[in-house]
């Protein structure tokens, strides 16, 4: 089928694709620096995002500065509709590609069903309702389906891991095998390529993430949902779509149908991707439609066309029309979810779990839940891939948020650059002399595998990678008894609570590398003091010998 | 090497060296067998910390030319490797690696000898993306013309290191494969080892668990130094840090030496490291176990050596 060519739906291709290519940038860049430099513009797509906005205020009853950029994209919405879903949103982009690959080649017949509306486009809005319940009432579950939380996420802990283990592997392949024909090498090819892509992509060593499969999996589910109807995501479930789609019930810019010229055709619908109704006058659904220029490129009788109107007009017959009913019983299955996820002893937050180690600057539990949008910056961002996605750890309710697994990374002592990418501050930016008194949690040796202590043998890998300035892991010199009768003097390492503050490089680096002999769990964090197994002493009234002014030992960030 | 120009080197320090204040304990003759070791003191006006790049460019190059020049280790088109210690996220006001301006003297003095390539890089302790630019050595090296490697995990190989405790153990091939290596460590002070110095230091060219190294120090090192063989030691002793190592913290910990050495005996130069430290050799298992190998001397006094005064 030829079209006309349109130069707004090129423009509208050109931008998509910038915005991509922005939103992957940034992503990529998010790594840790020369002098941990990072760039202003990091958050920009969260920051953007009036859902994230809207649901971290009816959460805690905050707001942040830049996010309150996000009222930019509602001013566009209020004017010119959807034009963020189809210009801007990276995630509708990957969507828009996606359909018009799998659907191209596809019968009129079948493409007609494809672009016609569905009742169904309501769910989203009522998706919506619900996860606002849900937030009012502290659960911040919106990062789980929020687009760019979920493209995020998906991203860093999967599709770029992924990526960056094919290119690797194959290329280490071929060097270690090194197959040559005469003077020629595979490796002058397959070289060049791995250190461009680790020279000029991924800028970083390969992370990998527990549970990563299962948040693969849902990003792939969501991806070919296109196949089944065009841009299906963006139709049916996105909740920021449906929160732009709210802002758009009465845009300044709307679709205009000429019936004059109009043959009812229907090739406008054979390319919507949104289930707008370009072809029946007055019918357009301005809250459906991204303003793509899809159907205005495809009319041939130039009958359609976008044109500003007075916003006190009523736009069309095509309103919203969700039923009270519906409305009622999405907000109910809010408060039947926030119970549900309430109702186990972890959500009680009276006991605690010894493995939900918090990054540092991480609020108590509750709060933190309150902000995080699980959309994985931070872990993208640690450089030492310690912040993994929870699995259960922190119950259903707080399912992909970040953990700090000593046995993968360790807190590396002078970052901070998870709280200062944290879009939401569910991790708080913390000034560096700040972050270096959190404590994430309390070490402890297993005496029945540390070398010194259970095998007569040297070790104190910990103490030497214990990054405390005064050293919280000690030792004390030990004449300790040997099979043959006699006696060896070893140095037994000790943790000196006070000073540690969890960081895990002891875990991370022992010798140990199935179950290390040194483990850090939650105990001590600063966050709860109810977690806080230690009762500080008085820094006059004498101590372990180390150097615990208040400054370094017991000190409460958060006061 | 090229005996003719090392001599004609070393009559010309001689000359020039009239001005400098020379406090030389065994100060040998044009014909004696080439100094093994040196060891360049400051001694002019205390440094404040902002002219401390000036100073340890000074002694670094006073340190090489009174071992004869770089151009006794490095010939026209080799491959070097410097190997300082950048392992940990530190500053370099914290003295837990080894002096930019020591190494990027080194690289400009191997370039000035006709090195083809010089390359700098370590295995380190903390992510070599943040202790690499953090230590400041990153930075001073590509500004003298090195190449700063990113060591490539992939690229680790074993081999084989004919040692007691280490035989068949994961090295990085493009460092050992070197024409030169120079291994340019810190003095810092360290609980297994008691001090860390450049046996020590070799760790950073190993691969594998290498914590297991420190069940035995003195023979791993032993191993992994006899293996590798440094043709050129310079021991930075500008900061050093006197407890808690060997990443430090405590600004209180770290002291001043304004001192550089350089030997071609890695023993004999970290017995002379370990009593900048307060040791003495006999107490450091490291020291012992590589003189008992036949790595070299323990005492610094009974080989070839000069200590100068820089001003």
């Amino acid at each position: 089928m030829r079209r006309p060519r349109s130069w707004a739906q090129w423009l509208r291709r050109f931008t998509q694709a910038a915005f991509l290519l922005i939103f992957f940038a940034l992503l990529l860049g998010m790594r840790s620096k020369e002098g941990r430099e990072l760039s202003p513009f990091v958050n920009l797509f969260f920051d953007l995002d009036p859902l994230v906005l809207l649901a971290t205020w009816l959460a805690t009853h905050t707001l942040s500065g830049l996010s309150l950029l996000a009222l930019i994209t509602v001013a566009a919405s209020l004017l010119l509709g959807r034009v963020f879903c189809g210009w801007v949103c990276p995630l509708g982009t990957v969507h828009h590609a996606v359909s018009w690959l799998g659907t191209r080649r596809r019968k009129a017949k079948t493409q007609l069903a494809d672009g016609a509306w569905s009742p169904w486009q309501r769910t989203k809005y009522l998706l919506l309702l619900a996860f606002l319940v849900m937030a009012i009432f502290g659960i911040h579950w919106i990062g789980m389906l929020d687009p760019f939380s979920l493209l995020y996420r998906s991203t860093v802990t999967a599709v770029l891991p992924a990526a960056q283990y094919a290119i690797e592997d194959s290329t280490t392949a071929v060097y270690q095998a090194d197959p040559r024909l005469g003077p020629l090498r595979a490796t002058t090819v397959t070289e060049p390529i791995y250190e461009f892509f680790r020279d000029h992509v991924f800028k970083t060593s390969r992370q990998t993430f527990a549970g990563s499969t299962v948040i693969f999996l849902f990003f792939v589910a969501i991806v070919l949902l296109n196949l089944v109807r065009k841009r299906f995501w963006c139709r049916y479930l996105c909740p920021l779509g449906a929160l732009l789609g709210l802002c758009s019930k009465r845009p300044v810019m709307r679709l205009k149908n000429d019936t004059a010229k109009c043959t009812n055709c229907k090739r406008c619908v054979l390319t919507c991707p949104a289930g707008a109704q370009p072809d029946a006058p007055g019918e357009w659904r301005a809250t459906e439609c991204y303003a793509c220029w899809n159907c205005v490129a495809a009319c041939k009788e130039n009958a359609l066309g976008f044109a500003f109107e007075s916003p006190l007009r009523k736009p069309t017959k095509a309103q919203l029309d969700l039923k009270r009913r519906a409305v009622l019983a999405s907000g109910f299955a809010g408060l039947g979810g926030l119970l549900g996820l309430r109702l186990t002893p972890k959500a009680q937050a009276t006991k605690f779990n010894p493995a939900l180690i918090r990054p540092p600057g991480a609020r108590p539990e509750r709060e933190f839940l309150q902000r995080c949008i699980q959309c994985g910056a931070c872990m993208k961002v640690c450089p030492t891939n310690a912040l993994q996605p929870t699995s259960f750890e922190a119950g259903l309710e707080g399912i992909w948020t970040p953990i700090l697994v000593p046995r993968i990374g360790y807190c590396e002592y002078e970052c901070n650059l998870c709280g200062r990418v944290c879009p939401t501050e569910a991790i708080r930016p913390l000034p560096i002399e700040e972050k270096h008194k959190v404590k994430l949690g309390l070490a402890r040796f297993d005496t029945t595998r540390c070398l010194p202590h259970a095998y007569a043998r040297e070790c104190l890998i910990c103490e030497e990678h214990c990054p405390v300035p005064t050293k919280a892991i000690y030792f004390v010199e030990k004449e300790v008894p040997l099979r043959d009768g006699g006696t060896r003097v070893v140095k037994q390492p000790h943790v000196d609570p006070e000073l540690c503050i969890g960081c895990g490089i002891c875990e991370s680096v022992c010798v140990f590398k199935d179950r290390p002999a040194v483990r850090v769990s939650s105990a001590g964090e600063s966050r709860h003091t109810g977690n806080q197994p230690i009762l500080p002493t008085p820094p006059d009234f004498g101590n372990y010998g180390g150097n615990n002014t208040p400054e370094t030992g017991n000190a409460d960030p958060y006061g | 090497m090229n005996d003719r120009t090392r001599r004609e080197f070393l009559a010309g320090t001689a000359v020039a060296g009239g001005a400098m204040a020379l406090n030389s304990v065994a100060q040998p003759a044009p014909s004696d067998p080439p100094l093994a070791m040196s060891i360049a003191r400051w001694k002019g006006a205390p440094v404040a910390d902002e002219g401390l790049g000036k100073m340890a460019t000074k002694l670094t190059e006073e340190v090489i030319a009174a071992l004869g020049g770089m151009g006794r280790f490095v010939s026209k088109g080799n491959t070097v490797w410097v190997k300082p210690n950048m392992a940990w996220d530190r500053t370099p006001e914290q003295a837990a690696n080894t002096n930019p301006d020591v190494v990027g003297t080194l690289v400009r003095l191997c370039f000035e000898a006709g090195a083809k390539t010089v390359r700098v890089g370590d295995n380190t302790c903390h992510k070599s993306t943040v202790s690499y630019p953090n230590s400041g050595i990153e930075a001073a090296a590509k500004a003298a013309g090195a190449e700063v490697v990113y060591l490539d995990k992939r690229r680790f190989r074993k081999m084989d290191l004919k040692g007691k405790v280490l035989q068949n153990w994961p090295v990085y091939p493009q460092m050992i494969e070197s024409d030169v290596i120079i291994n340019v460590p810190i003095v810092k002070h360290h609980s297994i080892s008691t001090v860390t110095l450049c046996m020590k230091n070799l760790m950073g060219t190993a691969g594998g668990n290498r914590g297991t190294f420190h069940q035995d120090i003195g023979a791993s090192l032993s191993d992994i130094s006899a293996f590798v063989k440094p043709q050129l030691n310079v021991l930075d002793a500008i900061r050093i840090l006197t407890a808690h190592g060997p990443q430090g913290g405590n600004m209180s910990d770290v002291k001043r030496m304004d001192t550089v050495a350089a030997s071609t005996d890695i023993v004999a130069l970290d017995a002379f490291g370990a009593s900048l430290l307060g040791h003495v050799p006999d107490a450091i298992a490291t020291v012992k176990a590589g003189y008992e190998r036949g790595l070299g001397q323990m005492d610094y006094t009974k080989i070839p050596h000069r200590e100068i005064e820089v001003a």
